[in-house]
């Protein structure tokens, strides 16, 4: 800035009056491309951090429940997708152990996702796509497979049997 | 030899800066930013419309409720959103009052007519925008507001009926006409209003500033050089 250096304190710049508009026009440049960049960037990336919130989803009834190998049940699940509700038929491999506590398999095998059966003369899963086979217990045999089937948290109330059908491990499963 | 240089000798970029920022101009005032003021606005209303774009439905079972999702569930929705609405409404004012002062000050004179005709063209465009935009909530304001907008049309003479069928896509309002408003506004629109901003900015640095009109004889304008 132009200035009558009349105090004699501080020495007068190069600082034009061109050159600090400028820099003031820079700056609330920056502070609104911040503010709208910011916006943006969040609600553009905001899917990445979404926590799929799933509820207790109604299964099988315990009394019904009888035999002591993998059963493939059939529910409806009600879904939030985006603005909209989606109903959808899924299944649920349900086993009940002895001390009458019951295992809910994920339906999906751990290796990428197809949909394995129950073998039982075998005693075990076994997965078409690529030849998995898993125990009793969801425990690998052979195959692919990275780890043993998924299990969805399960609660009894009231005979019911619900579970959560989400489970906690691998990206694959999340797909759904 | 620095960053700027090194682009410079491949992109030209100074000649550009200079053409667009470092332009001479008369002595003139602070209504003469409400032209960048409107083209800012312009793009505040791009970038933000891209990205509610992601998030809408435009089919009369989910736009609402899109909409609503937008503002209720994703992370800055409401903010966007915001600006979006009001960014519209200050656009119309902003170009308006644009309007005005290059009216006011003559500057639609020998040889700025074009710039003043692509300007009605985008004020033009800047009503469709408009019009078309504020169907998509699809709540009830804006379900009514296009209804009697769109019967205003039926009333021309001779050719209303047609014209209303072609804004509506139908004999009534409905799936079809929020469809087709959408595509408009987001396609069509933005096209064909970017096509004359650019023939509208390029006409504005080619000329240069008008100088405020004078009482005496236009003052010579050496000072241009």
């Amino acid at each position: 800035m132009v200035s009558l250096d009349r105090s004699g304190s501080m020495p007068s710049s190069d600082l034009t009056r061109r050159t600090l508009l400028a820099r003031i026009t820079t700056a609330l440049g920056v502070l609104i491309g911040v503010a709208l960049g910011g916006s943006v960037g969040r609600y553009f990336l905001s899917p990445a951090w979404k926590l799929r919130r799933e509820g207790w989803v109604e299964t099988a009834r315990l009394s019904e429940l009888q035999e002591s190998s993998p059963v493939k049940v059939n529910y409806v699940q009600r879904k939030q997708d985006g603005w909209t509700t989606t109903e959808g038929l899924r299944s649920v491999w349900l086993l009940r152990e002895k001390d009458s506590g019951v295992i809910a398999f994920d339906p999906r095998c751990t290796h990428l996702g197809c949909p394995y059966r129950w073998d039982d003369a075998r005693g075990e899963f076994l997965c078409p796509c690529h030849s998995a086979v898993f125990d009793r217990a969801g425990k690998v045999v052979s195959g692919p497979p990275p780890r043993p089937l998924d299990r969805f948290p399960v609660r009894i109330e009231r005979d019911v049997i619900m579970i959560i059908p989400a489970s906690a491990g691998g990206n694959i499963n999340e797909l759904k | 030899m620095n960053l700027n240089d090194w682009l410079d000798e491949r992109t030209g970029w100074k000649t550009l800066k200079k053409t667009l920022l470092d332009r001479n101009i008369p002595k003139i005032n602070w209504w003469y930013t409400l032209g960048s003021i409107t083209a800012f606005l312009f793009i505040m209303q791009g970038v933000t419309g891209i990205f509610l774009a992601m998030n809408y439905s435009a089919s009369p079972d989910h736009a609402y409720d899109s909409v609503n999702y937008i503002t209720h569930e994703v992370p800055a929705g409401a903010f966007l959103r915001g600006l979006h609405a009001w960014g519209a409404s200050a656009m119309v004012a902003s170009v308006l009052l644009h309007m005005l002062r290059v009216f006011f000050m003559g500057s639609y004179k020998y040889p700025r007519e074009v710039i003043w005709w692509t300007g009605v063209v985008l004020l033009l465009i800047t009503f469709g925008f408009s019009f078309t935009g504020y169907l998509l909530p699809w709540d009830q304001k804006a379900y009514w507001a296009t209804v009697v907008g769109t019967n205003i049309s039926t009333q021309a003479p001779l050719i209303g009926e047609f014209i209303g069928k072609i804004i509506k896509g139908g004999s009534d309002m409905g799936t079809v006409t929020l469809a087709r408003f959408f595509a408009i506004h987001v396609l069509v629109l933005p096209a064909i209003a970017l096509a004359f901003l650019l023939f509208h900015f390029f006409l504005v640095v080619w000329h240069g500033i008008s100088a405020p009109p004078e009482r005496k004889k236009e003052a010579n304008d050496e000072w241009r050089r």
